[in-house]
């Protein structure tokens, strides 16, 4: 019992990287656009369908390169022509409109690639276990982490030490002031949603590597992203990973003790969260206090 | 409030009114279905109620294209009793509750005389339950669990698929005999997966198997690795896999990445080509039980049905479940026709016992309606998915098993139906 504890906490890791890497493009939209957006799964969702689509001519990492961007394209419309309508707006009717755009993407993918589940072939080379013991680990998931792992310092790197992510973060604080002086607000709201769904492609296509490829893999990915947020706190990226470690090590735990409560022990942290410590592990204080 | 500022606001609420109003109606004209023939034959209307949302949605899909595809042929050839058929597709959302709204939305405003559909369980025995109520005729095209055709049997309902137990026991001795007796059992939390995993244990614990370790998997889980983690502690000689569609297909992928499938083998009991589509090749492997195959060189009439179903659809070959919608549309047919009347008692009357003929079976054996309880005595199509295998040669079927041999006797499915 006690391996397979080991294994489950190991296992929990890897799995809790990839929540991380999932709440990564929500953390960001949550934070300057203060959109709550409903449609990153089905973000994620286009932008693998997009990769499948291009696999057989750019191959596998090809796709991982191109399709997040058409994926980005797709945001700069959304962000362009629908959500800058809603900012001064109370963040329900964005939250409305995102619910909204979900679905209507799903039956999009639905009507365009059918509902039916395609498969996306990951490189030979990465689908194997690199140890007999740790069958578990396999190239593949080693990637996952190393992306989430990079892309999070990545972020964190363009949010300290760019002008484009110091004026995010200033646009975080105090929008207001940050246009009064002579920054052009739009224009970084819609890159830093650009961003956000790039993010979200790269996260989409690495996720139907190892799970599947249907109309409706993106609702299974927004919750455990939404719930890695609220767990690690609204505002901080090092918190939004820690928060997707820690539930993807509980449910891994719970799996092998308790199995049907696997999908529930992560909802059940998020609430003793919110009770406990509203602003999450590492989130500003007052957001939610 | 002056008489001046009620006007207005009357006058105001009215204007809206009239809006919603018009908008409403064009939904409304939107969302029924507007009929393709003439208004001089009153068309025998079938409703038929399957997933176009949801992950379920491919599996109802192609019952869907199955009967349409049949509704189209029969119209071609004169229709019913000479009169137009006409088919009302609803989407169920693989959703029981809605699937019962929609139900009643059929019977209300559509008039329907007969139901067909659904896919998951759930939503059978509901719509089951709503059509006995009603005194309308149900069959069952794509929900297994035994109790449809068991303890919860009803007069009005009929189905074309399998009972869980007709699968289970469709390549239980393969994998048995095959593997090995240590099993280990995969399900998904759900009626369906449940009722597979206890008729395997009960066919594996009278053969002297032992059931060495399971675990319910919330429906739509999409991460399996600590169950694996658990397979692999506990070393079977076989992992049964009793997923849920989309479920199963993500469990597969990750065995194969796993290398978990090298040393255990996998098998099960339901298996869909569609599922066998979205994998990819690495994670082509396992044994399981089809409930219908496109594939039979030595059966008449398949390939010419093959070849016209694909034809009607862009190059797609049928699958189980466009078949289980071809061929209810036809027995209902069959049955009115039989009974010369839309009257519900009458074509129940006449689908009891009601023999499918060979192009419409399309598969060798006695294929007909068990008349204690309404069970469709399909054959069964074991076999293995081909690894290096192209669309749409994705499964090798080893044998094809009579399901009047195969079946529960009638005695023991708990079924008790008035006899008249």
């Amino acid at each position: 019992m006690n391996l397979v504890l080991i294994f489950n906490t190991f296992n929990g890791l890897i799995t809790g990287a990839f929540y991380a890497l999932l709440a990564l493009g929500l953390a960001l939209i949550l934070g300057l656009n203060n959109t709550i957006n409903f449609a990153q799964g089905a973000f994620m969702a286009l932008a693998a369908y997009f990769a499948y689509t291009l696999e057989p001519s750019l191959g596998f990492w090809g796709a991982l390169a191109v399709a997040p961007l058409l994926a980005g394209v797709l945001g700069l419309v959304v962000e362009v022509f629908l959500i800058r309508r809603l900012y001064k707006r109370d963040p329900l009717y964005s939250l409305l409109l995102t619910f909204g755009l979900a679905l209507i993407m799903q039956d999009v993918i639905r009507t365009v690639w059918g509902a039916n589940g395609v498969p996306l072939s990951i490189p030979e080379s990465l689908g194997h276990p690199l140890s007999q013991t740790y069958f578990f680990l396999t190239g593949y998931r080693l990637f996952v982490v190393a992306v989430a792992l990079v892309g999070t310092a990545v972020l964190f790197a363009v949010l300290r030490y760019t002008r484009l992510g110091i004026r995010i973060r200033a646009g975080n604080a105090d929008l207001e002031t940050v246009s009064a002086l002579g920054v052009n607000i739009y224009l970084l709201r819609t890159a830093n949603f650009v961003i956000g769904i790039v993010f979200a492609g790269v996260a989409g296509i690495l996720a139907a590597g190892q799970l599947g490829l249907e109309p409706t893999m993106g609702d299974g990915l927004l919750m455990p992203a939404f719930v890695a947020i609220v767990v690690g706190g609204v505002g901080s990226l090092l918190g939004s990973l820690l928060g997707g470690l820690l539930i993807g090590v509980a449910s891994g735990i719970t799996t092998a003790y308790f199995p049907a409560a696997s999908e529930a022990v992560i909802y059940l942290i998020m609430g003793l969260m919110l009770v406990v410590r509203p602003r999450g592990l590492m989130g500003q204080e007052g957001l939610f206090e | 409030m002056n008489k001046e500022d009620s006007n207005e606001q009357v006058q105001m609420d009215r204007r809206t009114l009239i809006k919603a109003g018009g908008a409403a109606g064009l939904a409304a004209l939107l969302g029924t279905q507007v009929p393709s023939w003439g208004a001089s034959e009153t068309p025998v209307k079938i409703g038929l109620i399957d997933p176009i949302t949801s992950t379920f949605a491919a599996l109802g899909q192609s019952e869907i294209k199955g009967a349409k595809f049949a509704e189209a042929e029969i119209n071609k050839a004169g229709g019913v009793m000479g009169r137009p058929l006409q088919i009302f597709v609803e989407d169920s959302a693989g959703n029981p509750g809605t699937a019962v709204d929609k139900a009643s939305r059929l019977l209300s405003q559509n008039k329907v005389d007969f139901l067909m559909g659904t896919v998951n369980s759930a939503a059978s025995l509901a719509v089951s339950q709503f059509a006995n109520r009603h005194d309308k005729l149900f069959v069952c095209t794509g929900g297994h669990v035994d109790s449809l055709t068991g303890k919860e049997c009803k007069t009005t309902t009929f189905r074309t698929c399998s009972t869980t137990w007709m699968l289970t026991a469709g390549d239980f001795e393969t994998l048995y005999k095959k593997f090995g007796k240590k099993w280990y059992f995969l399900t998904t939390d759900y009626a369906f997966g449940q009722s597979e995993q206890a008729d395997y244990t009960t066919q594996l614990k009278k053969a002297g198997g032992s059931v060495v370790g399971g675990a319910l998997v919330p429906v739509g889980a999409t991460d399996f690795s600590s169950y694996l983690i658990d397979v692999k502690a506990k070393s079977p000689d076989v992992l049964c896999l009793l997923l849920a569609g989309n479920d199963q297909v993500n469990c597969m992928k990750q065995i194969a990445q796993f290398g978990i499938n090298k040393d255990i083998a996998v098998g099960g009991a339901l298996f869909e080509l569609e599922q066998a589509q979205a994998l990819p090749e690495a994670a082509r492997y396992g044994w399981w039980t089809m409930e219908w195959y496109w594939n039979q060189p030595n059966t008449p009439h398949v390939a010419d049905f093959v070849k016209r179903y694909a034809a009607a659809n862009k190059g797609e070959y049928p699958t189980a479940r466009a078949w289980f919608g071809f061929a209810t549309t036809h027995a209902i047919r069959l049955a009115v026709e039989k009974a010369k009347s839309l009257e519900t008692a009458k074509v129940v009357k006449a689908m009891e016992g009601l023999v499918l003929p060979p192009e419409i079976a399309l598969q060798p054996g006695n294929v007909f309606y068990r008349p204690q309880d309404h069970q469709l005595m399909l054959g069964m199509f074991p076999g293995h998915v081909i690894q290096t295998g192209k669309y749409p040669n994705l499964f090798d079927v080893s044998g094809i098993v009579p399901g009047e041999k195969i079946a529960l006797p009638p005695s023991e499915t708990g079924c008790v139906l008035p006899r008249a």
